[in-house]
């Protein structure tokens, strides 16, 4: 075996360029194979992480304006959701349906203590939102029911402006009480979100504040287990039916609640995602197939170059089998080899990408699955194989007393 | 391509972990006959095929017996090529009959071609063909590498070969620092490690100049005189084909008797046999 190695290295050594050459064809395959199977893994995860959690589905509704006039009402007419329609919804649709909820945005609200103070905005909401928003709570805890019938003055605050409020690390800040609109709040919980920085009060108790107390400005319909957009589009075509028979639209008429559809939207990207993966995995393994035609060219203009050593080596008795061994071998000590060194600069580029993206939104989670690496390293060694077999084989075709006249 | 084949070998010690049986060549003392001839060809055919088929040896018959030092003469095309390689068993014959100290050479597979040739036959060429990456002394050793010997007893015998061709202090070299006469002797050093039945020289002296050629040819003396090695020598140099002890002349894909005018043009150098 060692003396297998050597001949092997001894050959690579002498021919330094077409090794080399050789080497970047299938490193260079490995390389895009590895870093784009990454990055597309990394962005399908971080798609899947911010935008489409299967905890979220969820289908918002607006109030619109009709456009059919409809049991006398003439066209033109605005629907306001009210209170009552969520419990409506509650109550008539199926199982799917986990929670509705609503939210109220708040003007602008000044956040004072007595040495300091934030400029922010407030949104009234539901308990269900910690889960909605996946609310990482850090300290204290989210608006609870209880919370909701006091409506108590609690506040729940970024952790930002925890840190502002109650420098420098904010991690006292639940207990404390800060002022807001001349009122004063308890501050029950700190959470870290990754894409909000809004003060959180419970639903009940920003109505108080708003003008027309039983209208709805927004209300969302949290879902669990739809798996086909059909479903999603049937439990929207359900909801738009709920409400049309309450406030007295025609439930055709598209604009008399504006609906978006989330559970829609988050299965079209996912099919997209599966799409990407599809095409990335096409386009990495098509690069590694010209990194394998590659070698295959390379070692059959080698295996050519070497005929009349080959002649040589038959002459003075190397059985067909030692020839064989030895290009195959040579074949895949360069692949493997040179796959690693792919393999190695891959992971290396993945996770500087992955670490160049601070805040990890989007390439974050692109990192290098080893279970690909292996497989890919299996597919390395399989391919040199056979990229060495056909030209050995032919090299073998030719009768040493041929060979030997090839000079 | 010409190919000269000589060499007796009183003690076929090769290795006998080999295909090949072990040969009846310790009836070194049997009256000559079939069984102690070296080389017998009874009647060698070999066309090769084509648009016009080229009938290149038409019955070549020939005995060369153990010890010794024959060469093969002839005129490019004679088929003298063609009988080197066939007699290397590097190329098939199509009728007659080949034995080689004895073993029936006839339709081997490569594997078994590879092995005789590897264990029974070491080959010279005119252009030497050593492996140019490879220093005197891996060259030497390679015929030992395809017979599985380990690698520090192969460097020990291939030393021992170069010593004994006066190459000991050139063993580290690769053959592009080395002269044509210390290349010729690196291949002979090669052929002879095997401890092959016969040499087969192909044009030997063919790229070297006349006094390298004397050099080459002295050895080739030596091992026939001291190690009773059968050699044979494909050459179209008078010079060379006069130290043998015999010369075989082919013409026209047949053997030229001895006593053909064609032959006895050549007589005069037989006298040399008296000097071998």
């Amino acid at each position: 075996m060692f003396d297998l190695t050597n001949e092997i290295l001894q050959t690579m050594r002498n021919n330094k360029l077409r090794t080399a050459l050789t080497g970047l064809a299938v490193a260079w395959g490995i390389f895009m194979l590895i870093t784009l199977v990454s990055v597309a893994n990394g962005l399908t995860a971080s798609f899947r992480e911010n935008m489409m959690r299967a905890d979220n589905q969820k289908i918002s509704v607006w109030g619109g304006v009709t456009t059919t006039p409809y049991h006398g009402y003439r066209e033109g007419r605005r629907i306001n959701l009210k209170n009552n329609d969520i419990r409506n919804i509650q109550r008539t649709q199926g199982a799917d349906v986990t929670a509705v909820t609503s939210e109220i945005y708040g003007t602008a609200a000044n956040i004072s203590t007595n040495t300091t103070f934030v400029d922010a905005s407030y949104t009234g909401v539901f308990p269900s939102t910690v889960d909605q928003e996946r609310l990482d709570m850090v300290q204290g805890r989210f608006i609870s029911d209880n919370d909701m019938k006091t409506r108590a003055k609690v506040m729940v605050l970024p952790v930002e402006y925890a840190q502002q409020l109650f420098p420098p690390e904010g991690n006292n800040a639940v207990g404390q009480r800060v002022s807001c609109g001349g009122l004063s709040y308890l501050i029950i919980g700190v959470y870290k979100g990754r894409w909000h920085r809004t003060v959180y009060i419970p639903y009940t108790t920003a109505r108080e504040f708003t003008e027309d107390k039983d209208k709805l400005g927004q209300m969302s319909v949290i879902l669990k287990g739809v798996s086909s957009e059909e479903e999603a589009e049937g439990i929207e075509k359900d909801i738009r039916r709920t409400l049309a028979s309450t406030h007295d639209f025609d439930p055709d008429d598209e604009s008399a609640v504006w609906v978006w559809n989330g559970v829609k939207d988050a299965l079209t990207v996912q099919g997209a995602m599966g799409i990407l993966n599809v095409g990335v995995w096409t386009l990495g393994l098509l690069t590694l197939l010209s990194g394998i035609i590659g070698i295959s060219n390379i070692m059959f203009v080698s295996v050519k170059e070497r005929t009349h050593e080959i002649g040589i080596r038959r002459a003075i008795g190397a059985r067909p089998r030692q020839i064989l061994t030895q290009i195959l071998m040579e074949s895949v000590v360069i692949t493997t080899l040179f796959g690693y060194i792919g393999i190695v600069l891959g992971t290396g580029l993945t996770e500087l990408l992955s670490s160049l993206d601070s805040s990890g939104d989007f390439l974050g989670y692109a990192h290098v699955n080893l279970g690909i690496a292996f497989q890919v390293t299996v597919v390395l060694i399989v391919a040199g194989a056979l990229a060495g077999l056909f030209p050995a084989l032919r090299a073998l075709k030719v009768k040493p007393v041929e060979a030997l006249r090839d000079e | 391509m010409k190919y000269a084949i000589a060499g007796a070998n009183f003690f076929m010690t090769f290795a006998t972990k080999s295909v090949i049986p072990t040969s009846n060549s310790t009836k070194v003392n049997a009256p000559r006959g079939p069984v102690t001839f070296m080389i017998t060809l009874k009647d060698i055919n070999k066309t090769y095929p084509g648009a016009v088929p080229l009938h290149v040896l038409k019955g070549i018959n020939l005995h060369v017996d153990k010890g010794e030092l024959v060469s093969i003469m002839g005129a490019s095309g004679s088929g003298k090529s063609t009988l080197l390689n066939i007699l290397g068993i590097l190329d098939n014959y199509d009728s007659g009959e080949y034995r080689l100290d004895g073993k029936l050479i006839r339709n081997l597979s490569e594997n078994d071609a590879a092995q005789y040739r590897n264990r029974m036959i070491g080959f010279v060429f005119q252009s030497f063909n050593l492996i140019s990456y490879k220093n005197a002394v891996e060259n030497v050793a390679l015929p030992l590498f395809y017979q599985g010997v380990s690698r520090r007893k192969r460097n020990v015998l291939a030393m021992e070969q170069l010593d004994k061709m006066g190459l000991a202090d050139r063993a580290h070299h690769l053959p592009g620092e080395l002269s044509g006469g210390q290349k010729q002797r690196v291949a002979i050093a090669r052929a002879m490690i095997t401890n092959p039945a016969i040499i087969l020289a192909d044009e030997p002296t063919g790229a070297l100049d006349s006094s390298t050629s004397r050099d080459v040819m002295a050895l080739f003396k030596q091992l026939n005189r001291e190690e009773g090695k059968t050699i044979v020598i494909v050459t179209h140099d008078p010079g060379v084909g006069e130290q043998c002890n015999r010369i075989i002349r082919i013409s026209d894909g047949l053997i030229v008797p001895d006593n053909s005018p064609l032959a006895a043009a050549g007589a005069d150098n037989r006298i040399c046999r008296a000097d071998v």
